[in-house]
């Protein structure tokens, strides 16, 4: 290998390829991100969060959070729920003969087993989803039948996947949910749980702050370090404020004291209210919950 | 041994050389079969380089496939699509609607009406002359055409239900029926409407 | 390539030119390794113990562990190997080194560097991204002391006099090169006044890390392994192709691994990294041949000296190599992803494979640098042991913790028993790393002081009458 300078280029080059590949490509493909828009409404995603919590945000990256919490859903899969909303002139059991004769269509082959449980255990109660199926293809199918014959029925989306099941999102996050964020604090470990849509778990803003003075109080043997240092320990005066939080005796302050949250733990909570990706986008549809159950 | 207590004065090994043999073929053929299953599985699962397209999703039919459709999601998805080609172009995208071309939809009462005939006659028979819009009287340069002409029962149908539950309206939906029925009474070619004459008519 | 005559005297020569730049980096990677692996062991004491330092903002979790990580790459790893690969430049060039003040002045700017960033990480002043914590400030630092270490070395390469090049001149070029390359392409994207947009971000943070964490330290840790092991052995490298090889499918596949596959962006580069992900199995390979080929019936002795640390270093490496794999792969990630399986495997290739092999370096050189024994032999044997028993105490456990948290759904209590085992071997890796700065500072204060006593001498000693003029 006697040609540096060859040798040189040909180095450049084969480093180069992942620094165009990972960082120019993205750059030019996501850098240039525009709003997306929410599917069959007119908002745009994602919202502005207000100032509160854009300096929330930069609290949240000062204490490190981000070492400790993720704020990214995973998605394993999608689904269609086909479920029944009106009968119409029908009732149950004429419904339920309808279904059953379906049964020989080739495209309901597979998920005649579905079908055949639903049948035998509906007691007749409306909205009803009947068929949750990740083929497409029988839901439509059913759908299509169902309007033929006259029934209100809804074809919901839904995604699956361990985290969605967990509770931590309806729909895998993607890159237009951290458009206005910088630092984007995606965080690398879950020692706590995924805070991506935190704001629509865990709406309350005194329990929030109660949780982090005290995390003791709020999730027994809790790993998370108390972070009490954003919080101001006063007296009292003859009527407490009302920003005082209300903790268990085990962590309330000595009698005639208060605990009032700083400006900083309020920023802080506000961007965690803020934390929400609930609205169904291009990239990960889902059908919004129509009825409540 | 040498290595472990080396003092400067005793010799130390001589700096490293390296033999010439040939890298085995088995490896090299090795890379190149890893090269080609990583190509497989790039075409099955990469979406090649869609930017709309994430895991579980593979392609853009698939992702298509999967967009919600059904009951009243499919109607405000076509009714947005027919607002957005025919009618956004002179009552705006947010429907605020543009001076001396067309009055604002957003709020507007003839949008959120209980009944929903008057409403349905306008895009169907046009509509000329001064109209009172949230309590101002609007003029034009020019009247409405008669839009719905163009467009299918479903396709007003959807439209007018859109616009009646987009940017805070928040009004009952128009079937494709409704539509059929007022667009026959109407008759085939009915002259552009006032807006007295409107009122003249049912909800 | 011809091994040269190695001539003693030339080689002390060689050494004592190198002696200044290499105390100064090496002495503050040594105190840097004691400190990060300290602020390390805090971190992971607060898991068993939340309400430790509850009180203190400082010493709260989330900036401890960023704080210890990066001391331990940017305070201890780089400049350590920067230390390293001017003394095997100068060796295989056999020349003396070029400038040697320009690196002396670059590793106290670096240092300093360090300095500005840990303080900022523990008063809340960090950048909000994994591995480039330290701000803009302590940044500008970094590279321009890089920068100028990689002038002096490539200086000194550019000596030499064989000009065939041997494969650990292609690997330690590459990383001399790589460095300045990543840091100020993350720093100028990320950590400036015009950041890119949203999840680009991320995407450009996870380039930097893997580039960093798993391509350069290969890079330096296999052209400082592939220079000692065949050394020591006293056997040539076998062979030059198949070490090339190595080098390229590792520059060619491992720099675009690195984006997780739950990762949330587009398709195509999670795709990408996985498929990079597998054909990483291909220099894992060449690498374990090379080695397997080259020490085949070598029969070089253990006893805890340098050559144990870089053969436990470059079998880290390969482990390593595998668990990223693992962690790359689809099926597996969805168990072990945001696991402590990752940091697991991020630990093991910062002190399994680069710290072993470093301090192994570190060892050999010193002595000769210094002209001088180190002050007790015995600590280095000591500290191999403690170190490979340390490393599989804090790696194996924290790795079987992450495969039980994920498999848990990240229940943070079925974990720790796990991470109670893995902050014992931070402690043996801990007292280890006091061994060897004990060594240093010894040193380095022996000869401050021979350095005082031969100025003072000159001082007091009686001046030439020819000098006195009357």
């Amino acid at each position: 290998m006697k040609n540096g300078f060859a040798i040189f280029f040909a180095v450049l080059v084969a480093l180069g390829s992942s620094w165009l590949g990972l960082v120019v490509a993205p750059a030019i493909q996501l850098g240039t991100a525009k709003l997306d828009p929410v599917l069959n409404s007119s908002d745009t995603w994602p919202q502005q969060r207000t100032g509160e919590a854009t300096l929330g945000l930069q609290i949240y990256r000062a204490n490190g959070c981000a070492a400790c919490h993720t704020e990214q859903v995973r998605q394993a899969g999608v689904q269609a729920e086909v479920s029944l909303t009106g009968l119409g002139k029908s009732n149950p059991a004429e419904f339920k003969a309808f279904v059953q004769s379906l049964f020989i269509l080739p495209e309901l082959e597979k998920v005649t087993n579905n079908l055949a449980a639903f049948v035998k255990d509906w007691n007749g109660d409306l909205p009803k989803t009947f068929l949750t199926t990740d083929d497409l293809e029988a839901a439509g199918t059913m759908a299509d039948r169902l309007k033929a014959a006259g029934l209100k029925s809804e074809t919901l989306i839904v995604a699956t996947g361990p985290d969605i099941a967990r509770g931590w999102g309806v729909r895998r996050s993607v890159a237009a949910d951290y458009l206005y964020d910088y630092p984007v604090q995606l965080g690398g470990l879950r020692v706590g749980p995924d805070l991506a849509n935190i704001g629509v778990r865990d709406p309350v803003a005194s329990a929030q702050l109660l949780h982090l003075y005290a995390p003791g109080a709020v999730v027994k043997n809790s790993a998370m370090p108390s972070f009490k240092f954003l919080f101001e320990v006063r007296q009292a005066g003859a009527t407490p404020s009302p920003d005082a939080l209300n903790l268990p005796k085990e962590f309330a302050p000595p009698a005639g004291y208060e605990v009032v949250p700083k400006p900083e733990a309020r920023e802080l909570v506000a961007y965690l209210l803020s934390l929400r990706a609930d609205q169904p986008v291009y990239e990960a549809p889902f059908t919004p919950a129509i009825t409540k159950p | 041994m040498s290595e472990e207590n080396q003092s400067s004065s005793a010799p130390s090994n001589p700096e490293p050389a390296s033999t010439r043999s040939a890298v085995p073929m088995w490896i090299i053929v090795a890379t190149l079969v890893l090269l080609f299953l990583g190509f497989v599985y790039f075409d099955n699962h990469s979406g090649w380089f869609d930017p709309k397209i994430y895991t579980p999703y593979a392609s853009a039919e698939q992702l298509d496939a999967y967009q919600p459709r059904s009951g009243a999601a499919a109607t405000l998805a076509q009714g947005k699509k027919v607002y957005e080609t025919y009618c956004g172009i002179c009552h705006g995208p947010d429907g605020q609607g543009k001076p001396a071309t067309a009055p604002p939809l957003a709020g507007s009462e003839w949008v959120n009406a209980g009944g929903i005939h008057r409403l349905t006659e306008i895009p169907l028979a046009g509509l000329n002359g001064p109209i009172k819009v949230k309590g101002q009287p609007m003029t034009f340069a020019s009247g409405m055409v008669p839009i719905g002409a163009a467009l299918s029962d479903a396709e007003l149908a959807a439209v007018l239900t859109y616009i009646r539950s987009a940017w805070g309206n928040k009004a009952g939906e128009v079937t494709a029926d409704d539509v059929k029925t007022i667009r026959a009474s109407l008759g085939a070619h009915s002259p552009p409407m006032t807006s007295e004459q409107l009122m003249k008519m049912p909800e | 390539m011809n091994p040269a005559e190695t001539n003693p005297d030339c080689n002390a020569k060689i050494d004592a030119s190198c002696r200044v730049p290499l105390l100064a980096l090496f002495g503050g990677a040594a105190l840097w390794l004691v400190v990060g692996l300290t602020l390390a062991l805090l971190a992971s004491i607060t898991f068993h113990q939340p309400e430790m330092f509850a009180g203190c903002s400082y010493l709260t979790y989330g900036h401890l562990a960023p704080a210890a990580n990066d001391l331990l790459v940017y305070g201890f790893a780089i400049p350590a190997a920067l230390g390293v690969i001017l003394w095997i430049f100068a060796r295989l060039s056999q020349a003396e080194l070029v400038l040697p003040l320009v690196p002396f002045a670059a590793a106290n700017l670096w240092h300093l560097g360090v300095v500005i960033g840990l303080g900022a990480i523990l008063f809340g002043g960090s950048s909000g991204f994994t591995w480039l914590e330290f701000p803009r400030a302590s940044a500008m630092l970094l590279g321009v002391s890089f920068v100028l270490v990689a002038i002096s070395a490539v200086a000194t390469f550019g000596q030499r006099k064989e000009r065939e090049l041997y494969p650990s001149h292609w690997f330690l070029l590459a990383a001399l090169l790589w460095f300045p390359w990543i840091y100020s392409t993350a720093n100028f994207l990320l950590v400036t006044t015009h950041p890119v947009r949203g999840a680009t971000q991320a995407v450009i943070g996870w380039w930097f890390s893997n580039n960093l964490i798993f391509v350069w330290f290969a890079l330096v840790g296999l052209g400082v392994a592939f220079y000692f092991l065949p050394k020591l052995a006293g056997r040539p490298l076998q062979s030059r192709y198949y070490a090339l090889f190595a080098f390229w499918t590792l520059i060619l596949f491992g720099t675009w691994c690195g984006i997780p596959q739950s990762a949330p962006v587009p398709a195509w580069l999670p795709a990408a990294s996985a498929i990079a992900s597998l054909l990483l199995i291909v220099p894992l390979i060449a690498v374990a041949a090379i080695v397997w080929k080259t020490l085949r019936g070598a029969g070089v002795p253990g006893g805890g000296g340098t050559f144990c640390y870089i053969k436990f270093g470059t079998l880290a490496f390969i482990v390593s190599g595998l668990m990223l794999m693992a962690s790359a792969c689809p099926q597996y990630s969805r168990v072990l992803d945001f696991t402590w399986f990752g940091a697991a495997q991020v630990q093991l290739q910062i002190l399994g494979f680069v710290a072993m092999i470093l301090l192994g370096a570190m060892n050999e050189i010193l002595p000769r640098v210094m002209a001088k024994e180190l002050p007790f032999k015995k600590f280095v044997a000591a500290q191999f042991y403690l170190s490979i028993f340390g490393v599989a105490l804090f790696v194996i456990p924290l790795a079987v913790a992450g495969v039980v948290q994920g498999r848990a759904a990240y229940d943070p209590a079925a974990a720790k028993i796990w991470l109670m085992i893995s902050t014992t071997g931070l402690l043996l890796l801990l007292v280890g790393s006091v061994l060897l700065f004990v060594n240093i500072s010894i040193m380095t204060v022996q000869w401050k002081l021979a350095l005082a006593k031969t100025v003072i001498a000159y001082i007091k000693s009686p001046l030439e009458t020819s000098e006195v003029k009357s």
